[in-house]
């Protein structure tokens, strides 16, 4: 029956433009805005995987409520009632056992790499240029083999942070507002009334990130000395060698431990919940374009086969069963869903390419990526192909089951009538 | 006998009422039966009921002693494939499809599309149709049309061609044409023609005809011989089968 299928679409031509259209535009828009979305979303998660590291483990921030101290004060049993109730932090700011981390980072086979630090908020100063910015503290070597930063350098190498001593890897954004460059020198306090420290600036990224570019990074000697805090650390970054078990293995760590642990995806929940609301608008946007080309095919089939009843009692006569008829008509909108579907794959396929060449000049990213990103990600095709299929598909089905319900006989009686 | 109908009737429209009823009656292998009768005497009901195309509301139909009503859907699907051809009139052909591929419409369901192609070709040279095989039927005059509708309903030389009005919608010398063509196919292919008509002209090449009045068999016009539901009617020689038309 596909024979006869097609001939009735090419019979139909701008009826079946029309449906064509439909799916075409529906599966080529999917395709489209799916890529853009996903392939910024991809930028963005590929930052926050490998910028930051894939596992953070800090020391826990325990805040006082109105009864956490009644215990230590009065026994476990007593009823206490604060005229002034206790308030503020009830932890240190450090993790309190850091070497007893380190073993069990190095004896686990998940673990690529870790990276002690230590981050103090600091104020940077050159000359009468000023900048309060949070500068991190950790040894270059594995800091680069946990995060991607050593491949955002642009000017020196952040290796060479540890060399000497008092040197600094400045984000691009931090730079520019000190005005310095590197091998120039930035003075270092912990605020206007702590002492000042001299750094030299070894090195300089761009991630594209405004807000990683505005860090600062330390050997963690020289940060532990600037916050008067030797030999301890408030954070490990570390690095899985798959980042996808990072939730899980955060997860087990954390019910281990007394410090937080969180994995690259708990502390950016956040930005899920968009990438979520991103998804429901694009779905609906799209499923609503979809629903559409299905009603222009619905319609425009179910006129078929009103129109084409005769044929149907004809066939019948000849021996074409209920089922032929059926698939003569279901096989009119799968061809439809089949041909628009692969050309709208095809054509959103070639203008991604062109929509990459489209050049960004503003926004977070502009010093990042200088254009638009888009994804090419099979299952996008894969989603956008079965939604216009299926879409082609249900709205055939109607028709075609209708069309297998007429009685032959009684289209015959009225012809002759 | 090939077909044979037992008190056959057929209920019809809200609230029912009996289109046909009581009809008996046998129709002999090989045999030209014409039914006549005047417009909704239940003429074409009755041919309708025998062909397989329409069930009965009461009474049974058989047809080389199978029970039309005890088969399944896909059993009556082929046997109208390959027993049946059915002859309207209107031509009800497919618009989208040319003279030869509408021929072949049936042999396409059969499988059998390439293996008919050259008897294909035989019907339209005989029916007057050479050299118009690659045409639509929007290309064709009405006579081409009806003549080409009878080439796709003995493309699978089925026993059986069922007719229901096939003048209905021709001029006279296309009427005769047609009625020839039914009348030759049934003498030389031995196939049995039952053929619907209000022309009493054209009902008189049959070997046999039966009148239908209100639904019910009437007096037989120009029947003799063997016996159709105590009716009289002509005897049919057996006509030779065989050969291609």
């Amino acid at each position: 029956m596909i024979f006869l299928a097609v001939r009735y679409l090419v019979a139909r031509r701008r009826q079946t433009l029309l449906m064509l259209l439909g799916v075409f535009f529906g599966s080529a828009a999917f395709v489209l805005i799916s890529g853009v979305m996903l392939g910024f979303r991809g930028y963005l998660v590929n930052q926050l995987i490998n910028t930051s590291g894939h596992i953070h483990i800090a020391a826990r921030e325990e805040f006082l409520t109105d009864h956490s101290l009644d215990a230590s004060f009065y026994g476990p049993l007593a009823r206490v009632f604060w005229r002034v109730p206790p308030s503020g932090r009830k932890d240190s700011a450090m993790i309190e056992q850091p070497q007893a981390w380190y073993q069990r980072l190095k004896a686990d086979p998940r673990v690529v790499a870790f990276s002690p630090q230590l981050t103090a908020g600091v104020l940077f100063s050159k000359g009468k240029a000023t900048a309060t910015a949070t500068l991190i503290g950790c040894d270059p070597e594995q800091q680069v083999r946990v995060t991607t930063i050593g491949d955002y350098v642009t000017a020196g190498r952040f290796q060479d942070v540890a060399a000497g001593g008092g040197r600094l890897a400045l984000g691009e954004e931090l730079r520019r507002k000190l005005g310095v460059n590197v091998g120039q020198d930035v003075r270092v306090s912990l605020g206007p009334a702590g002492g000042v420290v001299p750094f030299r600036v070894a090195a300089v990224f761009t991630t594209g990130n405004r807000l990683l570019d505005e860090l600062s990074y330390g050997a963690l000697a020289d940060v532990q000395k600037v916050n008067g805090t030797p030999n301890q650390v408030n954070e490990i970054v570390v690095r899985l060698a798959d980042h996808a078990l990072s939730a899980q293995v955060a997860t087990t760590w954390a019910a281990l431990s007394p410090e937080k642990v969180e994995s690259w995806d708990q502390r950016n929940a956040y930005i899920f919940d968009v990438f979520k609301i991103q998804d429901t608008v694009r779905y609906s946007s799209i499923g609503a374009v979809m629903i559409v080309a299905a009603f222009g095919i619905y319609n425009v089939l179910a006129m078929t086969v009103m129109q084409k009843r005769r044929d149907i009692a004809i066939l019948r006569s000849m021996g074409y069963s209920t089922r032929d008829i059926v698939v003569l008509f279901l096989s009119q909108g799968l061809l439809l869903g089949l041909s628009g579907t692969s050309l709208g794959l095809l054509a959103g396929y070639v203008i991604s390419f062109y929509l990459e060449t489209i050049r960004l000049n503003a926004g977070p990213i502009e010093s990042g990526i200088a254009h638009i990103l888009v994804s090419r990600d099979p299952s996008i095709y894969l989603q956008a192909a079965a939604l216009a299929f299926a879409a082609a598909s249900i709205a055939s089905i109607l028709p075609a089951r209708a069309a297998g319900r007429l009685p032959p006989i009684e289209i015959i009686r009225a012809g002759a009538e | 006998m090939a077909i044979i109908a037992r008190s056959i009737g057929k209920r019809l429209g809200e609230p029912p009422s009996d289109i046909l009823s009581g009809v008996s009656m046998e129709v002999r292998d090989r045999e030209f039966l014409s039914i006549t009768g005047r417009s909704g005497s239940g003429k074409s009901t009755l041919l309708y009921l025998l062909s397989s195309l329409d069930t009965v509301s009461s009474g049974a139909v058989e047809i080389d002693g199978q029970d039309l009503g005890a088969m399944s859907p896909e059993e009556l699907c082929f046997f109208r494939n390959r027993q049946v051809g059915f002859v309207f009139q209107f031509h009800y052909l497919l618009s989208e499809l040319s003279a030869i591929e509408n021929v072949l419409m049936p042999a396409r369901k059969a499988g059998e599309e390439e293996t008919r192609r050259a008897y294909a070709f035989n019907l339209l040279e005989e029916f007057g149709l050479a050299g118009k095989s690659d045409r639509l039927p929007r290309e064709l005059s009405g006579g081409e049309l009806q003549r080409l509708a009878i080439a796709r309903s003995l493309i699978m030389r089925p026993k059986y061609l069922f007719a229901d009005e096939p003048t209905g919608s021709l001029d006279t010398a296309n009427g005769e044409l047609v009625v020839g063509i039914l009348r030759r196919i049934n003498q030389r292919d031995g196939t049995t023609v039952l053929m619907v008509t209000h022309d009493s002209g054209f009902a008189a090449a049959a070997d046999r005809q039966i009148r239908l009045a209100d639904g019910r068999l009437g007096e037989a016009d120009t029947s003799v011989g063997a016996s159709a539901n105590g009716r009289t009617d002509r005897s049919v020689a057996p006509h030779d089968r065989g050969g291609s038309l």
